[in-house]
């Protein structure tokens, strides 16, 4: 698996659990459950509001993987002379990620 | 990672497909509602009914009826209490009220509305159960100043909370009277040592409890029927 998968997919899956955070955690403060879901939905997330903080922790814990992928220096760089310009969209990805799995994370703490 | 990534985001959607519509949701369409009564500010048909039942245990739950876990709070209670029993010495009384979005604030922009109790009231498969709709929200601040429901800021507006009243109680007066058991789901009356967070096996177990203390029925209760 290339470095560039592997950081994608780390981010996209911080993101999948600060969505779903901000989903479970946004679920009793905002009226939109019931409407988007029906009453057996709404009671069905209401139901998942234990996994909150496992969602946070694990999206947490994944943008700090992708960061260490991102400004680790490889081996074969050690003596500094390999050429990391390459990596500067990855980290741009990686720090985006960063901002919106905040955010959602703000949702999901204050609004519930 | 890739591999890691995918299930996390499979476990997502599964979870919302989970709650999803369509997964034998009750819809206004298939329901048998039940009428609702809508409640003045002073809950004085709320008033009447309850005294009307002196001598039974009275349940009271005070919810948003778009709130999902005002929501999950009656499923259970259905589950542990309500479904299993069609006894006539309970008498279950719901008052619903718009508290989610801007309800409290202006109320012209409440999102809940009549039609969201006719949905509400199909978590609970008891027929001793009245359901009230109060749209000014009124209720739940007669409610707070009656029971005495507050946290070191002041009053906290009562919904989400589920009371226990014992068969000698009757609703004097304006105010609505103090229940023998108050639990509730609210974050701002944090660890109250009074009020307990709702529990409703534990809450099922107190009116059992209650229950026991009545004269026997003449002829067994039955079973209400499992939905």
């Amino acid at each position: 698996m290339s470095g560039k998968t592997r950081v994608i997919g780390t981010a996209g899956g911080a993101l999948g659990l600060g969505a779903f955070a901000a989903a479970v955690g946004a679920c009793c403060g905002l009226p939109w459950a019931v409407a988007l879901l029906g009453v057996s939905g709404a009671v069905a997330l209401a139901r998942l509001s234990f996994l909150l903080p496992y969602a946070l922790l694990g999206a947490g814990g994944l943008l700090a993987v992708a960061f260490w992928w991102v400004y680790r220096s490889p081996a074969v760089c050690a003596d500094g002379t390999c050429d990391t310009a390459g990596r500067r969209p990855l980290r741009w990805i990686v720090w985006v990620a960063a901002l919106f799995v905040i955010g959602l994370g703000a949702v999901a703490l204050t609004v519930g | 990672m890739q591999v890691l990534s995918a299930a996390i985001v499979a476990i997502s959607l599964l979870a919302a497909a989970s709650c999803a519509r369509g997964d034998g949701s009750p819809s206004p369409a298939n329901a048998s509602a039940t009428p609702y009564t809508v409640l003045d500010d002073q809950g004085s048909q709320l008033r009447t009914d309850f005294n009307r039942n002196v001598g039974s245990i009275r349940l009271l739950f005070v919810v948003d009826p778009i709130c999902p876990t005002c929501l999950r709070g009656l499923a259970d209670m259905n589950r542990d209490l309500l479904a299993g029993t069609a006894d006539p010495r309970i008498h279950t009384f719901v008052v619903h009220e718009p508290v989610l979005g801007l309800a409290r604030v202006a109320p012209w922009l409440r999102p809940a509305g009549g039609e969201d109790v006719a949905k509400a009231e199909q978590l609970l498969h008891n027929p001793n159960v009245q359901h009230y709709w109060n749209p000014s929200g009124a209720f739940g601040r007669l409610l707070s100043h009656a029971v005495g429901l507050k946290n070191s800021e002041g009053p906290v507006y009562a919904w989400d909370v589920w009371l226990l009243y014992g068969p000698e109680v009757k609703w004097e007066g304006t105010d609505p009277p103090r229940p023998r058991l108050l639990m509730h789901q609210l974050g701002t009356l944090g660890s109250s040592t009074e009020f307990p967070h709702l529990d409703s096996r534990a809450f099922a177990q107190q009116v059992r409890a209650s229950l026991a203390q009545l004269p026997p029925l003449a002829t067994p209760a039955p079973a209400a029927s499992p939905q």
